[in-house]
């Protein structure tokens, strides 16, 4: 993955953490799309998780901050990729 | 296996149609990604007991059960911010006493107070309690960490030989100037700063280096402010109910990761440098 596609990775993965954390609807696309940026690594399948958890059942509040955990792993993880450390 | 997922109820995200065996893998894959040095001692250095203002809420029980799933030997908790009729976490400090006293091996006790309100006795009443440190949060109690009742604190606190766990992240103001004109008045505080100085953190860290009982609290923190700060200035946090352990440990082992932390590091991040601050050197 390039510093590029990590970078990516991380801008929507903290956006997507950040609508989590506002409880705003904006969270599933964004869930959705750094899901697809980050297709084929440790924090996609994350993402993945998160983004059809909140689709299932976006205002159950358990549903939310489990999202969340998912979310902020995979920025964790895109982070320690741009930085250059595979985990 | 423990009726808890990533610090929810797993029977409530069932019933909401998530995949539980799924997320069950995941939370035991970031539980394994610390390579946890041999008999090193975790200790999580910031946990919320109570009902929050905002509605999340951590019972002592869920607690211990969380630490339980995660392997994490205690935990330090303060109140969540509910303050009370009298403003002056009266209440909450007795509640998380009186949960460190049921779980005494597993829970240490700071109190939280608002510097503005019977800060002193009420950290008074906490000591004689048991309490071991004070939670202070410049952003929902709206003071400056600069000011003269928050230095008072700090100072009081000091005098008891107590750390002093501020919040120090997501809110408007610039921390550094702040918390460098606190630690100019009071330069032998212990202070832990919370959620690794996300607010502020490049200032932040320029001050903490001139000061060395300052400290930074992994919890929801960004991993390129841990990973660029000594790890003995680390100290190993999850912010329960705001944050879960699986996300907490695997912030830590990609820090080490990025950072190349070696074990002593690492052991000292997960608990040896909290316990060094509790003034428990030995313990961990
Ligand atoms: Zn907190």
């Amino acid at each position: 993955m390039s510093t590029a596609d990590g970078l990516r990775v991380v801008t929507l993965a903290a956006q997507a953490e950040m609508a989590l954390v506002r409880r705003d609807q904006v969270a599933g696309p964004l869930l959705a799309q750094a899901a697809r940026a980050a297709d084929g690594t440790p924090a996609g399948r994350l993402l993945r998780e998160a983004s059809a958890m909140v689709r299932g059942a976006p205002e159950r509040e358990a549903v939310r901050q489990a999202a969340l955990s998912l979310c902020r792993m995979a920025l964790q993880d895109a982070h320690a990729q741009v930085l250059g450390a595979a985990s | 296996m423990s009726g808890r997922l990533l610090g929810q109820d797993a029977a409530v995200l069932g019933a909401a149609g998530v995949e539980v065996g799924t997320l069950r893998d995941i939370e035991q894959w970031a539980f394994r990604s610390v390579s946890r040095p041999a008999g090193a001692r975790v200790v999580d250095a910031h946990c919320h007991l109570g009902v929050d203002r905002d509605g999340h809420a951590l019972s002592a029980d869920d607690l211990v059960a969380d630490l339980d799933a995660a392997g994490i030997a205690a935990a330090v908790a303060f109140p969540a911010d509910e303050p009370g009729p009298g403003g002056d976490f009266s209440q909450a400090n007795q509640r998380v006493l009186d949960a460190a006293a049921a779980h005494a091996d597993r829970i240490i006790p700071f109190c939280r107070v608002d510097p503005a309100v019977g800060a002193e006795r009420a950290m008074d009443r906490a000591h004689a309690g048991g309490a071991r440190g004070l939670k202070l949060h410049p952003v929902a109690q709206r003071f400056a960490p600069e000011s003269d009742a928050c230095v008072h604190a700090v100072r009081h606190a000091a005098d008891l030989g107590w750390p002093v766990l501020f919040h120090a992240g997501f809110g408007a103001r610039p921390l550094g100037p702040a918390f460098a004109a606190l630690l100019e008045q009071v330069p032998t505080a212990r202070v832990i700063l919370a959620h690794g100085g996300r607010g502020d953190h490049r200032s932040l860290a320029a001050v903490a280096a001139r000061y060395p009982h300052v400290v930074f609290d992994t919890s929801i923190a960004a991993l390129p402010d841990l990973a660029t700060i000594p790890p003995e200035r680390v100290v190993f946090g999850s912010d329960r109910p705001y944050g879960d352990h699986a996300q907490a440990l695997h912030l830590v082992g990609a820090a080490a990761r990025v950072a190349g932390w070696d074990e002593v590091a690492l052991r000292g991040v997960l608990g040896g440098n909290l316990m060094r601050l509790l003034g428990d050197g030995g313990a961990a």
